[in-house]
């Protein structure tokens, strides 16, 4: 194995590893956090009373 | 989700993994590529371009010459298709585009690096290599004058027209027949009625220069035989206007000559 | 679907409000850069025209240095690629933003003064490379003197994006919100060292070519992208009233998009003078991408399914679905064309030209045009002035990149296996491939060009309120003095 190979490898496992473990502890976090609690709320965010769920906003002009 | 600061370091995180990776990690593997010399007294290569040939890496950038062709020159083992049960590969080296593929040091002083992302046209990485001065200004000039089927635009615009003084025509001055000179950046030829007052005033010398190089002679009466005149004359220089190239033709071409790219031997790149 | 919150008329009618003060607060500067956008799309396809039709007849407008094919090449792109995708980011950006966050925007003459920085920035590029100041490095071929422009605009633009983020007055960060916080951080960034790495203090030799191409397809990948498939993921559940179907996807597709798409890009530069490492790397990178497009389709899919009769209806949700289906197909395509053997074939071909122009505008910009055909009327409170005008612009744009994916890619396929057997000469691939771009000048390229001007008319007409005041669909039904006469109840019972 050359010094250069041996450089690839070792950036590819290092940041394998940081990332990866930086993933892993985000991932940890936000669920001890409650990041993911009540999670398909979010989807609902977008509507309001003016433009509640189940009624359409566009249409085409003149139909 | 509902905290900003998680999207911030996520979309940092993520984004500067393909920045350390795709960026940083090469400029640093391959920042210290030298120039190559075989023996300690030999002119290294590559050598950064001056003059002529560095002012025309500006007109070649100017008018967008990447965007129909590339400079580089791929591999023996590129390609990967069958023919007649036969693998088949390397038809960048075939086609003579260069005698070897190129490798990342044949680029160390190119700025901008241009390897180019169609190949609308030829490779020119090794160009300076595969045709001399005169045919580089005379396809620049219009590439028609050289290929019949090319449809690269005419850089006429890079040439200048003018008269002859002192009955002495330039060095410089482009040998091309006058279908191609008479409208630069156009194929000319005169109407029916021009061409009768052509032959009517200078009938007799066209007919002569002809005769100088034809099998046989024509008849100037019959349509066939003003047919036959007509090409030939067409071909022939311009005799009171020539077309020279301006700097900017000069130091484009100058550029084109000193693409060289897949010629010097160098140890890494051996297919 | 239940609604889910309680309604009372007098909550509904504050709701309104709320929402139309926001829109308001944010009408000039928006309706600013959406206008631009446009205008920058009409330039880019006057240049488009004129740089297919001269790749076939040489002798069209020879002569002139201005118009010589790789000046106007370079001028289309920028036009195009930064002057309409770049401000129509920025429009959506900037609304989808304040809307999301329910806050209205502050110093919106801010913003103003930004987007003039990128017009100016803009008319000196056009007219740059025009005038022969073109740099020829793909999608930065501006001019030395442009970037500053563009990056101070764009700066402000993303401080204000980020500071209306921070001002947000809703609890919960929408997927939208996240996309577009992501694009309006990664863009600056992205920007800045490409054009340091490349003009100021450039790197030595192949490291130029990686750099571009790490630009170039992040552009598209980290700016458009995300913003595109963002503004989809409002428009569709806000059109048809009904939320996307699964948070968690959305969440899945936006981190994997994050870390796989940045990677893409390098088989641009396949059996280039380039450790192979690289090419590798970005070939895992784009086959990685399967992961966030299928959490993109499945999800868009499953929250349209059951409202398919709407594309009848509305404008906005035909364009944004025609763009969501194209987004999948795309890239799917992208992630196969990075394989090894098939780039072999396809790079330095049409076939790379027609996966742009699907990308770009298929994808991207039928998106935007959707989301303009649903936020300009309720930010000027005009309804859009023609419907059959609406539908010329569709169907066009439609047809027209549907012939323009196809020529080209039969045309760029056989290009790249006749210029891969050394035996074909190349007479032969020039005569073969000059039909194809006939039928992109004369047939694809015009069809688009008609959808973009019905486009600005109608655009043009309602910013000069031309259009009938608007009262059709629900948003505005409730009108503070006129409570809900006509009520949307009655218009979703109907089965719009």
């Amino acid at each position: 194995m050359s010094p250069t190979d041996f450089a690839v490898l070792a950036t590819v496992v290092g940041s394998i590893v940081l990332f990866g473990g930086a993933a892993a502890l985000a991932l940890g976090w936000a669920f001890r956090d409650g990041q993911f609690d009540n999670f398909e709320q979010g989807a609902r965010s977008i509507f309001g009373s003016d433009e509640p769920i189940g009624e359409p906003t566009d249409a085409f002009p003149g139909d | 989700m509902d905290r900003g600061m998680v999207i911030f370091v996520g979309a940092l995180l993520t984004f500067s993994s393909s920045w350390l990776g795709l960026v940083l990690y090469p400029y640093w593997q391959l920042q210290n590529e030298q120039p190559y010399a075989k023996s300690p007294g030999d002119d290294p290569y590559p050598r950064p371009l001056a003059g002529q040939a560095l002012a025309g890496v500006r007109v070649y950038q100017a008018n967008g010459c990447l965007y129909c062709h590339s400079q580089q020159v791929r591999s023996e083992k590129f390609g990967n298709w069958w023919e007649d049960g036969q693998m088949k590969t390397g038809a960048d080296i075939k086609r003579g585009w260069g005698a070897r593929r190129t490798v990342s040091r044949d680029y160390l002083y190119d700025r901008p690096t241009m390897l180019g992302t169609m190949r609308t046209g030829p490779d020119l990485a090794n160009v300076g290599a595969r045709y001399a001065e005169p045919w580089q200004h005379n396809h620049t000039f219009n590439p028609r004058a050289v290929n019949s089927w090319s449809v690269m635009p005419s850089f006429a615009f890079l040439y200048a027209r003018e008269k002859v003084v002192g009955g002495q025509k330039a060095a410089k001055a482009l040998k091309l027949g006058r279908e191609w000179t008479v409208d630069p950046g156009y194929r000319w030829r005169p109407t029916d009625r021009q061409w009768e007052a052509i032959l009517a005033a200078r009938g007799t010398a066209i007919r002569q220069a002809h005769l100088a190089g034809a099998v046989a002679r024509v008849d100037p009466d019959s349509p066939a035989g003003r047919a036959e005149l007509l090409e030939f004359w067409l071909t022939t220089e311009e005799e009171d206007y020539q077309v020279v190239p301006t700097t900017a033709a000069d130091a484009l071409v100058a550029y084109l000559l000193a693409l060289r790219k897949g010629e010097t031997p160098l140890p890494e790149a051996k297919e | 679907m239940a609604p889910t919150t309680p309604m009372t008329e007098p909550e509904r009618e504050r709701s309104a409000r709320e929402r139309r003060a926001i829109d308001s607060s944010c009408r000039v500067p928006v309706l600013y850069f959406a206008a631009s956008a446009v205008f920058w799309l009409l330039a880019g396809s006057a240049l488009a025209v004129i740089a297919s039709v001269k790749l076939h007849s040489p002798y069209f407008l020879t002569g002139s240095p201005e118009f010589t094919f790789g000046r106007v090449r370079m001028a289309h792109l920028q036009a195009v690629g930064l002057g309409w995708a770049g401000m129509a980011v920025m429009a959506a950006a900037v609304w989808l933003m304040c809307r999301l966050s329910r806050v209205g925007l502050i110093y919106p003459k801010l913003l103003v003064f930004a987007g003039t920085l990128w017009n100016v920035g803009m008319v000196l590029d056009v007219l740059g490379i025009l005038f022969g100041d073109g740099q020829s490095v793909e999608w930065l071929d501006a001019p030395r003197y442009v970037p500053p422009f563009l990056v101070a605009g764009l700066g402000i633009v993303s401080a204000w994006t980020v500071a209306t983020f921070r001002r947000r007055r809703e609890r919960h960060v929408y997927v939208t919100q996240w996309y577009v916080l992501a694009a309006v951080f990664w863009l600056p960034w992205l920007y800045t060292v490409a054009v340091l790495m490349i003009f100021w203090m450039p790197a030595t030799g192949v490291v130029q070519p990686v750099v571009n191409w790490w630009f170039g397809h992040n552009y598209l990948g980290l700016w458009m992208t995300p913003v595109a498939v963002g503004a989809a993921y409002y428009i569709i559940p806000k059109v048809i009233g009904r939320p996307i179907h699964s948070y968690y996807l959305s969440i899945l597709g936006f981190w994997s998009l994050a870390l796989f798409y940045s990677w893409a890009g390098m088989h641009h530069l396949i059996g280039g003078p380039l450790p192979v490492w690289l090419v590798t790397a970005s070939v895992v990178g784009s086959m990685m991408m399967f992961i966030p497009v299928i959490a993109v389709a499945i999800n868009h899919h499953m929250t349209m399914l059951g409202s398919f009769h709407r594309l009848r209806y509305s404008p906005a949700l035909r364009f944004t679905v025609f763009g969501a289906i194209t987004y999948t197909a795309v890239s799917f395509q992208g992630a196969v064309e990075s394989l090894r053997d098939f780039s072999e074939v396809a790079h330095f071909t049409h076939y790379t030209v027609a996966h742009a122009h699907l990308g770009a505008y298929g994808f991207f910009t039928m998106i935007m045009f959707g989301l303009f055909y649903y936020m300009v009327p309720r930010l000027t409170g005009r309804e859009w002035a023609s419907p059959g005008l609406i539908r010329v612009h569709f169907w066009s744009s439609a047809v027209g990149i549907t012939i323009y994916f196809v020529a080209l890619s039969i045309a760029g396929w056989w290009q790249g296996r006749m210029l891969n057997d050394p035996n074909v000469p190349f007479a032969n691939i020039v005569r073969y491939v000059t039909p194809f771009l006939a039928i992109r000048s004369y047939i694809a390229g015009p069809l688009m060009t008609v959808g973009h001007v019905s486009f600005a008319i109608l655009l043009t007409a309602n910013l000069m309120g031309w259009g009938r005041q608007r009262t059709g669909g629900p948003t505005y039904f409730v009108e503070p003095a006129t409570g809900t006469a006509g009520g949307p109840r009655e218009l979703a019972a109907a089965g719009r």
